[in-house]
């Protein structure tokens, strides 16, 4: 991994340490129902705070999927306190009630990763802050240097470990902790927060944020069909593609950029405005389906698209494949399970599915220059 | 008892880094209020006429295509190949005039993945 200079501007131009990982993993063992356990499940948890967007392509498919109706329609909703003090979030009321009970996500709302300070809270009960030095100074917290910082280190990762053992209200830790964030350094940011848990009763985010203004928002879900599209041909074991018989990976990728950016797919070669056209070998399809879900959506919830999806190829289908693209938030401070994440050009920070009807998948991993290569 | 083993699954991982051929940028040409707006194929012009005032016949040369172009807001989705993003990045900051009128170009947003343009968290607006 390349580290970035400090100053951005004079590598912009070479794109250091852009990584795109496209994987390959046959599950044909599992049969396709709704509990089939996928083989690596952690590493699906990889953006470990919720994806913002998440799209679904499907060739030959003029309407929503009976499959899929249930889980889209149910992608849970998730909420925006404003105004919200750290210091809430370190509580053992607050541990005690959610995080200890469930997967606890909350991201700050509206903060930049290169100029701000910001916060998330992992399910596995970690509270990330990343804060410039001037706060860091201030708050007196143990931390690190951000890996992305340069020779002069102006920003600090501060990880909190709430659920650990020496983490209970009568120890120093705790009550330094509660005393840095409450009364040395007070810090207020927008959170999205979302909870999942699995059929624990107790309060709900909304009763226990009932004092700060909090706000319960729903996913937005937008449905297109595409008419006569240019599909690349793609075969699940050749993922450097064939002249004249099947698409590489990074083809597809490409592709798709295209198809949700509406670029035009049939350029010539010779076009003043724009060369690009659909890969080769492509057929055209007479329809695809494109769903778009906008929101602060937790990893569980994606599990569980995922798993409908494997289904969709239960019964015979015309598609060969579909696609389930997933958009990190550009200023998390985390991308990959722990790995800390910065922005740089453009904190590119996705992954794409491809499935195949046999069940084969091509998982594609891209990050930018500040992260470290996916899992 | 130990559930019986599954037969192992095939695994094939590839890294590519810094191995993009291309970077895509997401711009805004912003022109005062009135005036006539560039249709795609003038924007183009004014693209690779931006390149050639900087870097000369060798910029103007330089393969960009205009993904997308929407005139009512003018803004577009370039592509250029990844050694020329700089070129391409400098001209367009620097220039000020479209037909004698100030303009000015906006780099929203860019990437070496087309895809990652179709999901800006920083222009999310969630409430």
């Amino acid at each position: 991994m390349e580290k970035a200079t400090a100053f951005p501007s004079l590598v912009m131009g070479r794109g250091e340490g852009h990584i795109y990982c496209p994987r390959k993993v046959e599950f044909k063992t599992i049969t396709p129902r709704p509990t089939a356990p996928l083989p690596d499940k952690e590493s699906l948890l990889i953006s470990p705070v919720g994806p913002i967007q998440v799209s679904l392509l499907i060739p030959e498919c003029g309407i929503l999927p009976e499959v899929l109706k249930s889980t889209i329609a149910d992608v849970g909703e998730y909420y925006l306190v404003r105004n919200l003090s750290v210091h809430e979030l370190v509580t053992h009321e607050f541990i005690d009630a959610f995080v200890k009970k469930g997967s606890c996500y909350a991201l700050t709302y509206n903060t930049k990763i290169d100029q701000d300070n910001t916060a998330a809270l992992l399910p596995n009960g970690k509270l990330i802050l990343s804060v410039d030095k001037d706060t860091y100074e201030e708050l007196g917290l143990q931390g690190h240097p951000s890996r992305y910082s340069g020779k002069k280190v102006m920003r600090y990762i501060i990880t909190i470990d709430l659920t650990d053992s020496g983490y209970h209200p009568d120890s120093k830790k705790y009550k330094r902790v509660l005393w840095a964030l409450k009364e040395k350094k007070p810090l207020e940011f927008d959170f999205l927060l979302a909870w999942y848990n699995t059929g624990a009763e107790g309060s709900t985010l909304m009763s226990y944020f009932s004092k700060n203004q909090i706000k319960a928002l729903k996913p937005k879900i937008t449905i297109s069909t595409l008419r006569d599209v240019q599909c690349p041909v793609l075969k699940s074991n050749e993922l450097q593609g064939k002249p004249e018989e099947s698409c590489s990976t990074e083809e597809l990728f490409e592709w798709l950029g295209a198809v949700w950016n509406q670029v035009s797919l049939d350029n010539k070669s010779s076009s003043f405005l724009s060369t690009y056209c659909c890969p080769q070998p492509n057929t055209v399809v007479e329809k695809a389906f494109l769903c778009t879900i906008t929101g602060f959506i937790i990893p569980e919830k994606i599990i569980q698209l995922l798993e409908q999806l494997c289904c969709y190829f239960g019964e015979p289908k015309l598609a060969y494949w579909l696609t389930l693209t997933v958009h990190g938030f550009a200023d998390s401070p985390v991308s990959w399970r722990e790995s800390e994440h910065g922005f740089h050009k453009g904190g590119e920070n996705l992954y794409n599915f491809v499935i195949f009807r046999n069940l084969d998948y091509w998982l594609q991993m891209a990050v930018g220059t500040n992260d470290d290569c996916p899992p | 008892m130990e559930p019986p083993a599954l037969p192992a699954a095939t695994f094939e991982r590839r890294v590519v880094r810094s191995g993009a051929e291309h970077h895509y940028l997401r711009v805004r040409l912003e022109l005062p209020d009135g005036g006539a707006r560039p249709n795609v194929a003038q924007f183009k012009q004014l693209v690779v006429s931006a390149l050639r005032e900087l870097h000369g016949e060798v910029g103007a040369a330089l393969p960009v295509d205009v993904l997308t172009y929407e005139e009512k807001t003018l803004s577009a989705i370039l592509r250029v190949i990844s050694s020329g993003l700089v070129k391409l990045w400098s001209a367009l900051t620097l220039l000020g005039f479209y037909q004698n009128r100030r303009c000015a170009f906006r780099v929203l947003q860019t990437s070496p993945f087309l895809l990652a343009l179709s999901g800006n968290s920083r222009e999310l607006v969630l409430d």
